[in-house]
C-alpha cells in the first residue's frame, strides 16, 4: 500500500499535461460557425425481432408514414426494421401493417423503401450508418450523407432498459456506445441539431452519457418505468402500437406541411397518466428556445429556396441554331498557368515520428483512471482495477502462509 | 518447519553421490544439530528445475506479448498538429497585385495610389480563416509619357507608355475593348488590371478575363473614381460579388471527395397530356462541357440525365386571371420538390461521398398550364426558377401547347425547342452560379455605383474562377486540418484499435498534398493549390471514414485481461512461488552448511 501513496504525486505529475492537453483541444473545437439548416434527415430503427413484436414495427412504420407525409423523401430516410411482419406466416392480412385496431391506415401500402431488413440491423451496421463509415461498396440509399446543415431525427423502438437497448435478441447498444457515435458525428459535422426518440422501457437512460451539443432527447420512460403497449388488436392477435408512439402520431396526424407547431406543444402533449409512464426530454445541450422551433425543423422537410434573378446571358452573341462548337474561342486567350510545384523539403520529418503516438496513448490511460476515480462515477471500471490490485495482494498473503 | 525438516531429510537421503558420510546421527562428533547444521553440500536439482520452468515462462512472455500485440500503422501526430496550428496562427495569405491605369488624367500617381489603398483597408473585413495580401501599383498615362507608382515595383514600370489611349473605349463593343486590354497587358500575368478613362459616357465594366475599366465623364473628380475603383478591387476582385469574405458552409457543394454530379432530369407533369424529350447530348457537349472544363481544379464534375414521367408537384397554384395563367408565389418554393414522386436518387455514377446537385425541368400538367412564379414584389419571374442551396435548382418551362392552343398537335413524343432548350440551360448555368454563391444578374451594384459583368461563354470569368480557387483551397485545407486531428484524437484514444497501413498511407499523402497547396497559395497559383487542397481533403476524409475505425469491434484491455488472467495468473503465481521458495530453501542449506564447515574447521 505505501507503493500506491508514494505514487500519487507522481500520477497527478502525469495528470496535468494531459489536462492541459484536453482543455485546449475542447476549446479549439468549440469555435463553428453556424451553418444554414439546408435539409432533413431521418434514421428510424426498429430493433426487435419476432411477431410479437408487431407493436415496435409498426411504431416504426407509423413515424415513417409521418415523415414521409410531411415531406422528407425516401432519399434522405433510412429505415432500419428487424423483421418482416408484413410478409410474415402469422399475419392474417399479409402485405397489411396496422397501428390501430380499427384498420384504417395500411403503413405498409405502398411506396414503403426499407434500407435495412432483418438481418442487416446489427449494433454495427448502426453506429456505421452514423458515424458514415461504409464500405465503399455500400449504395448511397443506405448512407446518412447529411452535411453540417441537416437536422436529423432518430427514432429508436424496441426493447431497452437501463443504459442499453437490445438489438435482434442477441446484442446491445449500450448508452455510452450511442454517445460515442454522436460526439464524432458532432466532430465531423454531420448534423446541425439531432432529435433522438426513443421509446422502450427505461428509454430516457440511454441518452444519459450525450455530451455534444446540439442534440435533444426525449424518452418514453425514466429509470424503473416500463413503457407500454396501447391496446390489444384482437384480429390481429398482438398489440399494435406503444402509447408514447400513438400519442406522437395523435398530435401529428393534425399536421400537414405547412404547419408551424412548436416542439414545446409535442412534448407538452405527453399525459403521464395516459401514457403509464414519464416522458422526460433532455435539453440542456439545446441552444434553442423550444417554443420556437417547429416540428417541420425536424419532421418535415421544408427547403430553404432562393430566386434565380436572370439567366446568364452567355450565349447571346452565338446565333441561335449554330451548335457546331466555338469552344476554340475561349481557349486561346485562356493560358492556365501550370508551374512545376516546388516540392517541400522535409520528408524527413515523417520518419522520425513513430514512437511518439504510442507514448501519448500510454500516458493517457493514467489520467483517465485517475479522473475516474476522483470523480467516483464509473463503478465498474472501479471494480476491475479493484480485482486487478488484488492479484499482487494473494501474491504477498500466499508468501506470507509458507 | 515440518516440511522443511522433511525435505531435508529426503534432500539428505537423496544426495547420496558424494555419499561418504552416513545419515546416521554421529554421536562421535558433538554438537551435530541436524537443524542448524548439515553435512553436504545442498544440491543444485531442486532449484535448476525450478528456475528453468521460471525461466521458461519468462522467456514465452515476450512471445505472447507480441502475439496479442495490435498492429498500428504509426501516424504522423506532430506534422497533423504543425498543420493545423499553421493554418490557424498565420493565415492563409493569397498574394494578388492590382494595377489601376489612369488615361488622361493629370494627377499624381503616389497620391492616386495612397487613396486608393486607403480606400480598400476601409472596405476590407477581417476575415478569420484565410486574408489576402495585395500589391497597388498605379500609372498615369498622359499619352506623351507616363508616370507611376510605386516607381520600384516591376508591374508599373512594366506597362508600354501610350498604348492605351481614350480612342479604345469610344465604341460600345464590350467584348472588343476586353480584346484590346489583353492584347495590350497580356493574357500571362495575373495581374488585376483595372483602367480609368477619361471620356464621354460614363461605363464601367468588368471583362472576362483580369481586367476591367471605367469611362469618367469630364469635370468628375478623380477621388470619387478612386473610391469606385477600390470597391472594384475589393468586393469583386477579392470577394467575387459577395457580401462579406467570409465562406458560407452552404455554398461549397463541392462533395468530400472533390466530385460533384449533376443529375439534369425533365419532368413531365402528367404525361397523358405531352410528353417532352430533349436532345441533352449536344446541349451537353456545347453549353456544359466548357464550364465543366473551367471548374476543373476546383470540382471533378460529371453529368446525368433523365427523363421522367407523372411527376406532379406538392404545392398548388392559382388561377390569375389578369396574367391569364397559373401562379405560384414565392411562398410555396419551399413546398414545390415532390419528394414523393418526384424519384431524382437514381445516381449510379455517384460515390458515397460524392455530392449530387439536381437539376429539374418542371413541364407542367394541361390543368395547371401556363405556370408562372410571381415575385414578391408582384412582378412575374423572369426565369420561372429558384435553387435551394447544396441541393440544386428548378426551372418551370411552360410547353407551346398551353401558350397557343390553336398551332399545337399532340404527337406521341415531343422534342424541346433548341431555342428554348439554350434559354434553359442559360438559366441553368446562373443556378449553378447561384450555388456557388455568386450571383446570375449580369451587374455588380455596389454602393458607389454599377458595375456590368461581362459573361464568359464558360459559365465563369477568370477572375470569378481566382476567386473560386482561392475560397476553395481555403476551405479544402482547412477542412483537411480539422479532419486530420479529428482523426488523431480518435486514434489516440482508442489504444486497442487497429490501424491499418491505408491510413497511414492516406495521412501521409494528404499531409503532402496539404503543404503543396499551401507553398502554391503563397506563390500565387490559385488553381494548382486548389486541386491539391481538393486532394488534400479527399484524402483526409478517406482516412477518418475507413471502415475499420469502429470502436465497436475491438476489445478494450480489461476484456484481454479478462481473457488471459485465468489461466496465467495462478500458473504464473505458483511458478514464481515456488522458485522463490526453492531459492530460499537453497540458501538455508547453504547457510546450515556453512556453520557445520565452520565448526567442523574449528573443531579440527
Amino acid at each position: 500500500m505505501e507503493t500506491f501513496n508514494n505514487s500519487k504525486p507522481i500520477l497527478l505529475f502525469l495528470l496535468l499535461p494531459c489536462l492541459l492537453l484536453y482543455s485546449l483541444i475542447a476549446f479549439n473545437s468549440s469555435s463553428v460557425e453556424a451553418a444554414m439548416h439546408t435539409n432533413n434527415w431521418a434514421v428510424l430503427v426498429c430493433t426487435s425481432r419476432f411477431w410479437f413484436n408487431y407493436r415496435h414495427m409498426a411504431n416504426t412504420l407509423s413515424l415513417y408514414r409521418t415523415v414521409k407525409r410531411l415531406g422528407i423523401p425516401d432519399e434522405r430516410i433510412i429505415l432500419m426494421l428487424a423483421d418482416d411482419m408484413a410478409c410474415n406466416t402469422r399475419n392474417k392480412y399479409p402485405a397489411q401493417v396496422f397501428n390501430n385496431e380499427n384498420h384504417r391506415l395500411n403503413l405498409y401500402g405502398d411506396n414503403v423503401e426499407v434500407d435495412y431488413r432483418g438481418y442487416e440491423v446489427t449494433v454495427e451496421n448502426f453506429l456505421r450508418v452514423l458515424t458514415g463509415r461504409h464500405e465503399t461498396a455500400v449504395p448511397r440509399s443506405k448512407r446518412l450523407l447529411s452535411d453540417e446543415g441537416s437536422h436529423i431525427l432518430l427514432y429508436m423502438t424496441g426493447h431497452g432498459g437501463d443504459e442499453f437497448l437490445k438489438f435482434q435478441d442477441s446484442e446491445e447498444l449500450q448508452s455510452h456506445d450511442l454517445a460515442d457515435a454522436v460526439k464524432q458525428m458532432k466532430e465531423k459535422h454531420r448534423f446541425k441539431e439531432l432529435l433522438i426518440m426513443v421509446d422502450t422501457c427505461q428509454a430516457a437512460t440511454l441518452f444519459n452519457q450525450l455530451q455534444s451539443p446540439g442534440v435533444l432527447a426525449i424518452g418514453s420512460s425514466m429509470k424503473g418505468e416500463n413503457s407500454y403497449s396501447h391496446h390489444l388488436d384482437s384480429d390481429v392477435g398482438v398489440s399494435v402500437v406503444d402509447r408514447f408512439t400513438y400519442y406522437t402520431l395523435a398530435f401529428f396526424e393534425r399536421l400537414n406541411i405547412y404547419d408551424n407547431a412548436s416542439l414545446s406543444s409535442s412534448f407538452s402533449s405527453y399525459n403521464p397518466s395516459l401514457l403509464m409512464s414519464t416522458a422526460y426530454y433532455r435539453k440542456d445541450l439545446y441552444k434553442r428556445n423550444l417554443e420556437e422551433v417547429p416540428v417541420t425543423n425536424f419532421f418535415g422537410s421544408v427547403m430553404e429556396t432562393i430566386h434565380t434573378d436572370a439567366a446568364y446571358k452567355a450565349l447571346s452573341r452565338i446565333n441561335s441554331g449554330r451548335f457546331e462548337a466555338q469552344t476554340s474561342l475561349d481557349q486561346s486567350v485562356h493560358h492556365i498557368e501550370k508551374r512545376m510545384p516546388m516540392k517541400v523539403n522535409d520528408q524527413e520529418e515523417t520518419h522520425n515520428i513513430i514512437p511518439e503516438g504510442e507514448e501519448g496513448a500510454s500516458k493517457c490511460p493514467w489520467s483517465t483512471f485517475w479522473n475516474k476515480f476522483r470523480k467516483g462515477e464509473n463503478v465498474d471500471t472501479l471494480v476491475n482495477y479493484g480485482l486487478v490490485a488484488m492479484i499482487p495482494l494473494l501474491v504477498i498473503s500466499t508468501w506470507l502462509v509458507q | 518447519m515440518a516440511e522443511i525438516s522433511e525435505a531435508n531429510d529426503s534432500d539428505s537421503s537423496e544426495l547420496q553421490d558424494n555419499g561418504s558420510e552416513a545419515p546416521q546421527r554421529p554421536e562421535s562428533e558433538p554438537d551435530f544439530d541436524p537443524k542448524l547444521m548439515r553435512k553436504t553440500k545442498p544440491g543444485l536439482k531442486r532449484l535448476v528445475l525450478t528456475f528453468s520452468v521460471l525461466f521458461s515462462f519468462l522467456l514465452g512472455f515476450p512471445f505472447l506479448w507480441k502475439s496479442v500485440e495490435i498492429y498500428r500503422s504509426p501516424l504522423p501526430f506532430r506534422e497533423i498538429d504543425s498543420l493545423s496550428t499553421q493554418l490557424r496562427s498565420d493565415n492563409l495569405l493569397f498574394p494578388l497585385h492590382f494595377h489601376a491605369l489612369f488615361v488622361g488624367f493629370d494627377h499624381d500617381p503616389d497620391h492616386l495610389r495612397r487613396s486608393i489603398l486607403l480606400e480598400i483597408t476601409k472596405l476590407t473585413s477581417q476575415n478569420p480563416k484565410c486574408s489576402n495580401s495585395y500589391t497597388l501599383s498605379v500609372n498615369v498615362d498622359l499619352g506623351s509619357h507616363c508616370l507611376h507608382s510605386p516607381v520600384s515595383s516591376p508591374h508599373s514600370s512594366s506597362y508600354p507608355c501610350g498604348s492605351v489611349t481614350a480612342t479604345d473605349f469610344v465604341q460600345n463593343d464590350d467584348v472588343a475593348v476586353d480584346e484590346r486590354l489583353v492584347s495590350v497587358f497580356g493574357g500571362k500575368t495575373k495581374e488585376y488590371i483595372v483602367a480609368v478613362v477619361k471620356g464621354g459616357s460614363e461605363r464601367a465594366v468588368v471583362g472576362k478575363h483580369r481586367h476591367a475599366w471605367m469611362v469618367v465623364g469630364g469635370g468628375r473628380k478623380v477621388e470619387v473614381a478612386a473610391v469606385k475603383v477600390a470597391e472594384l478591387l475589393v468586393k469583386l476582385f477579392i470577394n467575387g460579388g459577395r457580401e462579406e469574405g467570409s465562406i458560407r458552409n452552404e455554398f461549397m457543394p463541392v462533395g468530400a471527395d472533390g466530385k460533384i454530379v449533376l443529375s439534369f432530369n425533365l419532368l413531365n407533369a402528367d404525361p397523358l397530356d405531352w410528353v417532352y424529350d430533349w436532345d441533352f447530348e449536344k446541349i451537353d457537349d456545347t453549353l456544359l462541357a466548357p464550364m465543366i472544363e473551367a471548374l476543373g481544379p476546383v470540382a471533378n464534375i460529371s453529368v446525368e440525365s433523365q427523363v421522367l414521367y407523372h411527376t406532379p408537384k406538392a404545392s398548388f397554384s392559382f388561377w390569375n386571371q389578369k396574367l391569364e395563367s397559373y401562379v405560384f408565389s414565392t411562398k410555396d418554393l419551399p413546398f414545390f420538390v415532390n419528394s414523393n414522386e418526384w424519384h431524382l436518387d437514381t445516381s449510379i455514377a455517384a460515390g458515397g461521398r460524392s455530392n449530387i446537385l439536381q437539376f429539374a425541368v418542371y413541364v407542367p400538367s394541361a390543368k395547371e398550364c401556363p405556370l408562372l412564379l410571381q415575385l414578391p414584389n408582384g412582378e412575374i419571374s423572369k426565369t420561372n426558377g429558384f435553387i435551394s442551396p447544396m441541393w440544386g435548382g428548378v426551372i418551370v418551362w411552360n410547353p407551346q401547347g398551353c401558350l397557343n392552343d390553336s398551332e399545337f398537335e399532340p404527337s406521341a413524343k415531343n422534342i424541346i425547342p433548341i431555342q428554348d432548350l439554350e434559354n434553359m440551360f442559360e438559366v441553368f448555368i446562373g443556378q449553378f452560379r447561384q450555388l456557388f454563391g455568386f450571383k446570375s444578374v449580369n451587374v455588380y451594384a455596389g454602393a458607389s455605383g454599377d458595375w456590368n459583368l461581362l459573361p464568359s461563354e464558360r459559365g465563369f470569368t477568370e477572375w470569378e474562377l481566382d476567386v473560386l480557387s482561392r475560397q476553395h483551397t481555403c476551405f479544402n485545407l482547412h477542412s483537411c486540418a480539422t479532419t486530420l486531428v479529428s482523426l488523431s484524437r480518435l486514434v489516440q484514444s482508442l489504444p486497442r484499435m487497429i490501424i491499418m497501413d491505408d491510413i497511414g498511407k492516406q495521412v501521409k499523402f494528404s499531409l503532402e498534398a496539404a503543404k503543396l497547396a499551401l507553398s502554391n497559395a503563397s506563390s500565387g497559383a490559385y488553381e494548382s493549390s486548389a486541386a491539391a487542397s481538393s486532394q488534400a481533403r479527399s484524402l483526409a476524409e478517406d482516412a477518418f471514414f475507413h471502415p475499420s475505425i469502429m470502436s465497436v469491434s475491438y476489445y478494450s484491455f480489461e476484456h484481454c485481461f479478462a481473457v488471459y488472467s485465468p489461466f496465467f495468473l495462478p500458473v504464473s503465481m505458483h511458478v514464481v512461488l515456488a522458485a522463490l521458495r526453492e531459492l530460499r530453501r537453497y540458501k538455508q542449506e547453504k547457510a546450515k552448511y556453512l556453520v557445520w564447515k565452520a565448526k567442523a574447521n574449528t573443531s579440527s
